[in-house]
């Protein structure tokens, strides 16, 4: 299993849109939540390898097919911080609603964390192969709709304890579903930018011309 | 045979394999439905049966483990429909049992998800009742307690009294995905009155074996092993337990007493050949538990086995702020006293929202509700309404306390049978319709008529708690070693564990806490288990660990070093300004939340409330207001400014409910995040600031439905409505809920915000305004109310 024993702070603060060197009384805070997240996460994750054929019903939308383009096998996984997490930004949140946020805002951070970790370790298995970046439900036209099928054919609820909600909110929160393209052969060199992004109209970052990552 | 029958007569019963695994290898297709096999492949599934009991097995699931009505939506088939077909054709494989299979619901339960338990409650009475034609219900695959409550409610209350199953899934840590633990498992479902529980699927044999260990320590119910055929390869996800490796395996299951067996995912009916041949050669194991008095949250256990401190400040009695926060429906305030309580060292904490004024019934379930949601902490639900309790008693998510019964047959008649019913503990206090007996002899005597009608009813003596009842000093000196002797007397010649609410001793008197807390220590060495107290009054608190320390129940002071020894000690001094310069605009400024409390107390000495909310704390927050609008700022110090400033106001509503019968109030706004989103941060954000702006907030909380939002603001005539949402997928919701709002509530104005949302989408939506962020919905709120 995966341990994640430290928070990446800076993306944390940048998620909670706080720019320039923290105060003094910013890092307590950030110390005293980190310490509680930490403590409270409990990191899981689970995946298969499919035949891309055999996911007709969930690679849906023109971005994830040119994606996957040269790929002939997919690898479907999700990771989680489990309900715990949740439970510890709910009483961050009643405690004091800027421990609440920046308890939601290192989770955030941290989920990313795990999915690198996760990436790590599951193409640590194919050393063979050449990977794609990952690619979640939710990115460019892939609809989110496809997350209860994407669960059910990794079997993400008995395995972890993940949900979709009737809004179709993965649940826990801090959970993640994604995607990653497996080739023998080298691929194209292709990036990750913000026209694929739905947030892209809206993005604090965008508008002040720089990045999110 | 019945199968209780055989559970009396402490036989073995052999369940069933794997389904899945078998399906999976007959060609089910990538992410299939396999409940729909019951209509396309009956066959099929009569021959799985079949094979299976061929194998041995006694008690065959029915092919319906995800056979619900939400998961079932796609499929155009009802649920009373699949089910039917399944058990029919479970039947035809001619078992001696079918067990109608039930699974998750696949939705999480509130807070973490956003079904209700009244909804989970609908959704499994219905496969209940569809399954009348099954032998008994089982629950399997369960991670979430309070979900396998909603379902053994339903199967007790529509499934004809037959037996009930429950087995959880468990990782190695000994906990569910949602955190539940063995033995809170254990004391929830034992106390609900199911047949059998256990364990199955997540883990093999050799995994389980601790699992299995510690959950005959705690149940005297049959225990139930279905494990997996050991663990899966990570690549191809197959089970690599043979059928002989996974019979001889169970055999240590058997030794620690199990009795039903059966084998989850990858078991075969190979495999459950090779088990029912090594039962062949077992006999049962009897077990004799002896399990403790204790109480529990889903994630938490608190065994009454030393001196545990109950809280008793979320309680409105002669506490005007708190009975403001109960008419307001404030949760947040109820939720800060249970939190403040839990640090202070509470084990427990007593729920008593009892108050002419409100509904308490519906007020109790919100605040278990909302206490649950935050913490782990066990309850005790104190009140003198019965509906209150049951609906109290209903939604709790484990074992809780019960407070109170008493000695008259009215009371024991109404409350009783719930306390066993729910299968909670329950408080016995030592009076009855002549009053509360002036000696310990005659209190001594209703303990023991409570005890016994409680026996009566099936409720165990660990169960019972008996509070001797404490009478002030002053007024009746004499009974002070009365209560003390009648304390003894129960807990030695009845064995039974105590409860006191100790501070009324002192009332009246010079010096209370010196003679409370004398009288506590009195009480404990007379054998109180329970001491009702104010946790956050640390003479009593530390009392308690004093006493642990001095009866050598505290081993080496390990608890009392943590807490006294050298730099950790904890100070008990009322928080003064420490920077006696310091204005409050400084503190709200820099964001210090004590500083502006206690400032704020100093101001209200001679200063009119008002004045310094006009005069100090809005311009404080305006000023930080400007400079995060102008980039000099960003929003975490904002927030940080508005946290301070209701540390401000806390303290002034407190002194507006005790010195007068104004309130602060420029104006009511209903504030949601709409139906589907479970993001409610940015929405607590607007309401914080909102309210340092004297508006006052009716928080409607998360995955709102558009008829609560339009109830909430026809009732408070409102006259704007403030709407969150942070996903695109729950836009249309807050679309539904704004045109419901210009039907029902035409005056109001909505201002709308979250992450995915535009000035433009707002307008296409109806919106009246769009708020960038939380400083523009104050800036909009004032001008909708011109103020």
């Amino acid at each position: 299993m995966i341990s994640l024993s430290e928070i990446d702070r800076k993306q944390a603060f940048r998620y909670m849109g706080l720019h320039g060197e923290p105060d003094a009384q910013m890092l307590e805070t950030a110390d005293n939540c980190e310490k509680k997240l930490l403590s409270a996460v409990r990191p899981r994750y689970c995946w298969n390898i499919f035949q891309k054929e055999n996911l007709k019903t969930i690679l849906i939308g023109q971005d994830i097919q040119k994606h996957l383009e040269n790929c002939a096998s997919v690898i479907l996984f999700c990771a989680t911080l489990s309900q715990s997490t949740d439970l510890c930004i709910r009483q961050a949140q009643t405690a004091d609603i800027l421990s609440g946020m920046m308890t939601d805002a290192m989770a955030s951070a941290l989920t990313e964390q795990l999915c690198d970790e996760v990436e790590k370790e599951i193409l640590s298995q194919f050393p063979e192969k050449f990977s794609t970046w990952r690619f979640s439900p939710g990115y460019g036209d892939m609809p989110l709709e496809v997350q209860p099928d994407f669960l059910r054919v990794i079997n993400a609820e008995k395995r972890l304890g993940i949900c979709v909600s009737e809004g179709g909110l993965l649940i826990p929160t801090k959970s993640v579903t994604a995607m990653i393209g497996l080739s023998d052969e080298p691929l194209p060199k292709s990036k990750k930018g913000c026209g694929i992004c739905n947030l892209s109209k809206t993005c604090p970052y965008r508008m002040r011309g720089v990045h999110c990552s | 045979m019945n199968i209780r029958e055989r559970i009396k007569n402490h036989e073995f019963i052999l369940l069933d394999g794997g389904m899945g695994t078998m399906l999976q290898s007959a060609g089910l297709e990538l992410g299939g439905i396999p409940e729909m096999l019951n209509f396309t492949n009956p066959e099929l599934i009569t021959g799985i049966h079949r094979k299976y009991v061929e194998s041995g097995s006694q008690v065959i699931y029915t092919n319906t483990f995800g056979a619900n009505r939400l998961k079932m939506a796609k499929t155009h088939k009802s649920v009373q429909q699949i089910i039917r077909a399944a058990i029919a054709n479970a039947k035809k494989a001619n078992p001696e049992y079918v067990a109608l299979d039930i699974g998750p619901i696949g939705q999480l339960l509130e807070p973490t998800g956003t079904l209700k338990f009244e909804e989970a409650y609908e959704i499994f009475r219905e496969q209940i009742e569809a399954g009348q034609d099954a032998d008994l219900y089982i629950f399997e695959t369960m991670t979430d307690l309070l979900e396998v409550r909603a379902g053994v409610l339903a199967a007790k209350e529509h499934g004809n009294h037959k037996p009930i199953f429950v087995t959880m899934s468990f990782e190695e840590n000994g906990r569910t995905f949602t955190g539940c633990e063995i033995p809170a498992m254990a004391l929830t479902l034992e106390g609900l009155g199911v047949d059998a529980i256990g364990v199955n699927c997540s883990l093999g044999p050799e995994e389980l074996t601790p699992i299995v260990k510690q959950l005959c320590e705690w149940t005297n119910l049959p225990v139930i092993v279905k494990p997996n055929a050991g663990l899966p390869d990570p690549v191809t996800n197959e089970y690599h337990f043979d059928a002989d490796r996974f019979g001889n395996c169970c055999e240590e299951f058997v030794k620690m007493g199990a009795v039903i067996l059966g084998g989850c995912c990858g078991t075969t009916p190979e495999h459950l050949r090779a088990l029912a041949d090594m039962l062949k050669k077992q006999k049962p194991v009897l077990r004799k538990p002896e399990i403790p008095a204790a109480v529990c949250s889903a994630n938490k256990t608190v065994i009454i086995n030393q001196p545990r401190i109950i809280g008793e400040r979320i309680n409105p009695t002669g506490k005007k702020r708190f009975k403001q926060a109960l008419i307001e429906h404030d949760t947040d305030y109820i939720l800060n006293q249970a939190i403040q309580q839990i640090e202070a060292g509470a084990d427990i904490l007593d729920v008593n929202v009892g108050l002419p004024e409100i509904d308490e019934t519906e007020m109790m379930q919100t605040a278990v509700k909302a206490i649950q949601g935050i913490t782990d902490t066990p309850l005790q639900l104190d009140t003198t309404k019965p509906d209150a309790l049951e609906a109290g008693l209903r939604i709790y998510n484990g074992k809780p306390i019960v407070n109170s019964v008493n000695g008259e047959e009215d009371s024991m008649n109404t409350v009783l049978p719930l306390v066993k019913k729910y299968g909670a503990a329950v408080v016995g206090l030592t009076l009855d319709k002549n009053g509360i007996p002036k000696t310990a002899q005659g209190r001594f005597e209703i303990a023991e008529r409570i005890l016994n009608r409680a026996l009566a009813l099936g409720i165990r003596r660990e169960d019972v708690y008996i509070d001797c009842l404490t009478l002030t000093a002053s007024a009746e000196q004499a009974g002070v070693m009365q209560t003390l002797e009648a304390v003894r007397r129960v807990k030695t010649e009845l064995g039974l564990k105590t409860v006191l609410g100790v501070s009324n001793i002192s009332f009246g008197l010079p010096s209370r806490e010196l003679v409370t807390r004398n009288f506590l220590t009195m009480a404990l060495y007379a054998g109180l288990d329970l001491p009702i107290i104010n946790p956050n009054t640390e003479s009593m608190t530390s009392a308690v660990r004093t006493y642990k320390l001095l009866a050598n129940i505290d081993k080496n002071a390990v608890d009392f070093i943590a807490h006294y020894g050298g730099e950790n000690a904890q100070q008990n001094t009322p928080v003064k300004p420490q920077n006696a310069d310091m204005t409050l605009e400084a503190a709200v400024s820099a964001g210090l939340k004590s500083e502006a409390g206690a400032i704020t107390g100093v101001l209200l000495e001679n200063t009119e409330p008002m004045h310094i909310v006009n005069q100090y704390l809005i311009p404080a927050l305006d000023k930080a207001g400007m400079e995060f609008e102008k980039g000099k700022i960003f929003l975490p110090q904002l927030i940080s400014s508005a946290s301070a400033a209701q540390a401000a106001f806390e303290v002034i509503k407190s002194y507006l409910c005790e010195h007068s019968t104004e309130t602060v109030n420029r104006g009511t706004i209903v504030l949601a995040t709409v139906k589907g989103d479970i993001h409610d941060i940015g929405k607590n954000i607007v309401k914080i600031l909102l309210e340092n702006y004297g508006y006052q907030v009716i928080d409607l909380g998360k995955d709102v439905s558009y008829e609560a939002v339009a109830e909430a603001t026809e009732k408070s005539h409102a006259p704007l409505v403030g709407l969150s949402a942070l996903m695109t997928t729950t836009l249309p919701s807050m679309e539904n809920t704004i045109k419901l709002l210009h039907e029902r509530c035409p005056w109001c104005k909505t201002v709308v915000g979250g992450a995915v949302l535009t000035a433009d989408y707002a307008e296409q939506i109806g919106a009246d305004f769009y708020a960038k962020d939380a400083k523009e919905t104050v800036d909009i709120a004032k001008k909708v109310f011109q103020n």
